[in-house]
């Protein structure tokens, strides 16, 4: 196990050096409006040229890589071109926004599609069309037509909650929820989706194996061979559908963060790469591969721990 | 079953954020409220401010915010007019309107304590020459600064900027605290004599900024909210959320969500500031040899149909145009707004008369994402009358800078209708971006230099419209309305001239 753990996180960093050098050498590469970008149409080339020194856009791409990871090992990934925050401060300050919205989402994803793929797989009949129904529904709706018609109706209408965020650095743990909400709802709603589709896909595959059969033969009951054997043969299917989720959902904040101003990850990836502000995208790239790696890390760990021949493999 | 727990889900999480709030302490009422020291003014901006150093202070957008914190030495009335602010009295003192002076007041701080006086003037001055902010060319005609005594100071251009007043009523006539000026702090943090100081644990980029009225402040009449808090909504869906729900009492929206906050009562207001349209860059036919002829030029203003781009792209919002110049500048010329009318068969009648009867192509930048829908409409109104527009995709980041470097011979976007001497630098100045391949004529040029001059002067102004008019240096098509929106029960708000979004003086709450 520990060598397997071992592993994952060598191929993890590999993974790490190789994005976070391609990304690099593809947007420096591009670079050659940026000062422009930030000074705007009023600047001469005297004010472009100052401006490019002063960003080191002068130097040769690899001397400015070679700077870069000096100081990215160092934890310093610069400021931002455009707002002058310290990259590090506003990934920091946004993260804990996005991560609480994700991994709520994620864990009531997990339970609803649980729920929805057993019931569908043991239940069959109207259930089963029921829950495949509502995933294709679910599916087909895009996250953030989900988002407005949330807004209007529990926001605007109900005036239950706000409809941006009301999250600020002295709010208390209620304005959290206020604002949470109905984002977590929508990411949910899409989430579920697909998710409760697969979890029943695994299920009924399980429960057509030999050993259901056979388990049943022996007398034991539908919900011991549920829970104590088809649940656990089930998980790893099921938490590879979750893994693959929790990535997706890191990119489907980006439209619920704009809709409900949510000062999060998404929204900050976003203005980061429409206005070409190259040392923040850096950053957002470096944290959004470390995520990915640790989460599928974890998942390899649970399956493990679930199946041995992972362990062995 | 499925809609069941579909109803399930928002309505349980419904009832226990209601049981949250229950619990509470009620801090988080939507719509906010006034503050004990006065009214609340809560708006939704669209951008925010890169620093907070004075240096680095934009236009539009990104200057109300530093109105905040900072005066400027002369006011900018919303009709365009210009008041004493942080100088008392100011003009040229020589013939040649090279020395600029301006006198100042004597009872003012910044809000680190430090003294307001004629050196606080030159530091600043000075230090938005060097530091290199986006709008460091309002500081491109200043040769020196001096104090002549404590509360004068004389300006020598090193040559005439007839925009120099309209500057110090913008970026450059914000004054910080000299002892802040270039500090890290400052950055973050604006230090200036200004009605309201920043509240920084209640501030954070990205997400909303917070002030409260400043105690002792020299000009109470401007001081006309306890607290203002300035949140961040880059997204029109969010802002139009906000205003409708009160959580913001004013904000800027587009004609997507107009109907939607009509609904709701709140009150428009409508104004321009832009002109949208094709800049016919290439005048000398370097790129594309048709455009070196004003026939060609002319043709594309007659092929466009600028009431149906209005209806379609702006949703009807705003006046169609000819001309690049606005209605509050010297150059305006009424009878220019219809001086090239929908007419295809003129189009091709010059086209035929260019030598060009059997179509041309010219390849425009479409700048993505943003410009796809417009693009294409000019795409096929040119396609009309024989003209093959060879569309490039250009990302937003790219789209000025490739602009500027001559890379297109036209192009379409959205610009700004300054004040004569400012528009006229940046589009027909030989320096200028939008004129990058130095089109420049001996006629053009006289009226120009007229206009440098003397800023005043209004028939060179009307002059050096007419001339691009008439040349098709360009093919406006509208001048699209700014929409604001704002809670008439809870605030007055008059709009500001020349300015993509009111000054922060322009709100005051409803007695």
């Amino acid at each position: 196990m520990l060598f397997m753990i071992l592993r994952r996180i060598g191929s993890g960093v590999v993974v790490l050096v190789t994005v976070a050098c391609l990304t690099f050498v593809l947007l420096y590469a591009s670079s050659s409006n940026i000062a422009r970008n930030i000074l705007g149409d009023q600047a001469t080339p005297e004010a472009l040229a100052a401006k490019e020194a002063e960003l080191g856009l002068d130097q040769p791409l690899l001397t400015r890589l070679a700077d870069w990871w000096a100081h990215a090992l160092r934890g310093d990934f610069g400021r931002s071109w455009f707002t002058n925050e310290q990259v590090f401060s506003a990934i920091a300050s946004r993260l804990p926004v996005t991560l609480v919205m994700v991994f709520a989402s994620i864990i009531l994803i997990a339970l609803v599609a649980a729920v929805l793929g057993m019931l569908a797989a043991v239940r069959r009949g109207w259930v089963d069309r029921l829950v495949q129904i509502g995933a294709v529904l679910g599916s087909a709706l895009p996250g953030f037509i989900i988002g407005v018609f949330l807004v209007w109706v529990f926001a605007i209408q109900l005036r239950l909650f706000p409809p941006i965020s009301k999250i600020t650095p002295n709010a208390g743990l209620n304005l959290w929820v206020l604002s949470l909400t109905l984002p977590v709802i929508a990411l949910v709603i899409n989430g579920v989706a697909s998710a409760a589709q697969q979890i029943r896909s695994a299920f009924i595959r399980q429960l057509e194996l030999d050993y259901v059969r056979t388990l049943r033969s022996r007398g034991i009951t539908e919900r011991e061979i549920l829970f104590r054997h088809v649940l656990r043969s089930a998980a790893p299917a099921g938490l590879t559908v979750l893994s693959l989720q929790f990535i997706s959902l890191l990119g489907g904040v980006v439209i619920i963060e704009s809709i409900f101003a949510i000062a999060g990850m998404g929204r900050l990836a976003v203005e980061a790469t429409t206005k070409s502000d190259l040392p923040l995208v850096m950053g957002v790239v470096v944290y959004t591969v470390v995520i990915v790696i640790v989460v599928n890390l974890l998942v390899d760990i649970l399956n493990g721990w679930l199946n041995p021949k992972v362990r062995v493999s | 079953m499925k809609s069941r727990t579909l109803l399930a889900i928002p309505a349980l999480a419904a009832a226990f954020a209601l049981s949250v709030v229950g619990c509470s302490s009620g801090t988080g009422s939507p719509g906010g409220g006034g503050t004990a020291g006065g009214a609340e003014l809560v708006l939704g901006i669209v951008q925010e401010p890169a620093s907070w150093d004075p240096a680095q202070a934009h236009v539009g957008h990104r200057l109300q915010p530093f109105q905040a914190a900072y005066d400027t030495l002369i006011l900018r009335e919303p009709d365009g007019a210009y008041s004493p602010m942080l100088a008392t009295k100011w003009g040229y003192t020589d013939d040649k309107g090279m020395t600029f002076s301006l006198d100042l007041r004597t009872d003012v701080t910044f809000s680190d304590g430090e003294k307001f006086n004629a050196a606080a003037v030159v530091a600043n001055l000075e230090h938005f020459k060097t530091d290199n902010g986006p709008q460091a060319a309002q500081a491109a005609a200043i040769g020196s600064v001096k104090a002549i005594d404590d509360d004068t100071v004389e300006i020598q251009l090193a040559k005439p900027d007839p925009a120099l007043e309209y500057y110090l009523s913008q970026a450059l006539g914000l004054m910080g605290s000299p002892k802040a000026l270039g500090s890290d702090a400052i950055d973050r943090t604006p230090v200036g004599t200004g009605p309201y100081v920043m509240v920084a644990d209640q501030s954070v980029v990205g997400s909303q900024y917070v002030f409260t009225a400043r105690e002792g402040y020299w000009n109470p009449q401007l001081q006309k909210f306890g607290k203002i808090t300035l949140k961040l909504l880059a997204d029109v869906t969010s802002r139009v959320n906000a205003i409708t729900s009160g959580e913001v009492q004013a904000t800027l929206l587009d004609p997507t969500t107009v109907q939607q906050a009509e609904a709701s009562g709140l009150t428009k207001l409508a104004y321009p500031t832009d002109w949208q349209g094709l800049l016919l860059m290439d005048r000398a036919g370097k790129l594309n040899k048709a455009l070196g002829d004003v026939r060609v030029r002319q043709a594309i203003n007659y092929a466009l149909d600028r009431e149906t781009m209005l209806k379609s792209l702006g949703g009807g919002f705003g006046e169609v145009t000819s001309q690049v110049f606005g209605p509050a500048s010297t150059a305006y010329v009424p009878e220019l707004d219809t001086h090239y009318t929908f007419d295809k068969a003129k189009a091709k009648q010059l086209l035929a008369d260019a030598g060009y009867a059997d179509g041309l192509e010219i390849e425009m930048p479409v700048l993505t994402p943003g410009f796809e829908t417009l693009m294409t409409m000019v795409t096929q109104q040119l396609a009309d009358v024989g003209i093959t527009v060879k569309q490039t995709s250009v990302p937003g980041a790219d789209y000025q800078g490739l602009l500027g470097q001559g890379k297109f011979a036209a192009a379409a976007f959205n610009i700004f209708q300054g004040p004569s001497w400012v528009a006229s630098k940046l589009l027909l100045s030989t320096d200028g971006l939008y004129n990058p391949f130095d089109s420049a004529t001996p006629e053009l040029t006289k009226q120009l230099d007229a206009l440098q001059a003397n800023g005043e002067d209004k028939a060179a102004a009307q002059a050096i419209n007419t001339y691009v008019t008439e040349n098709a240096w360009f093919a406006p098509w509208f001048r699209p309305s700014q929409l604001y929106f704002y809670d008439a029960k809870k605030l007055t708000v008059v709009p500001q001239t020349q300015q993509a979004v009111p000054s922060i003086y322009n709100y005051a709450p409803v007695a």
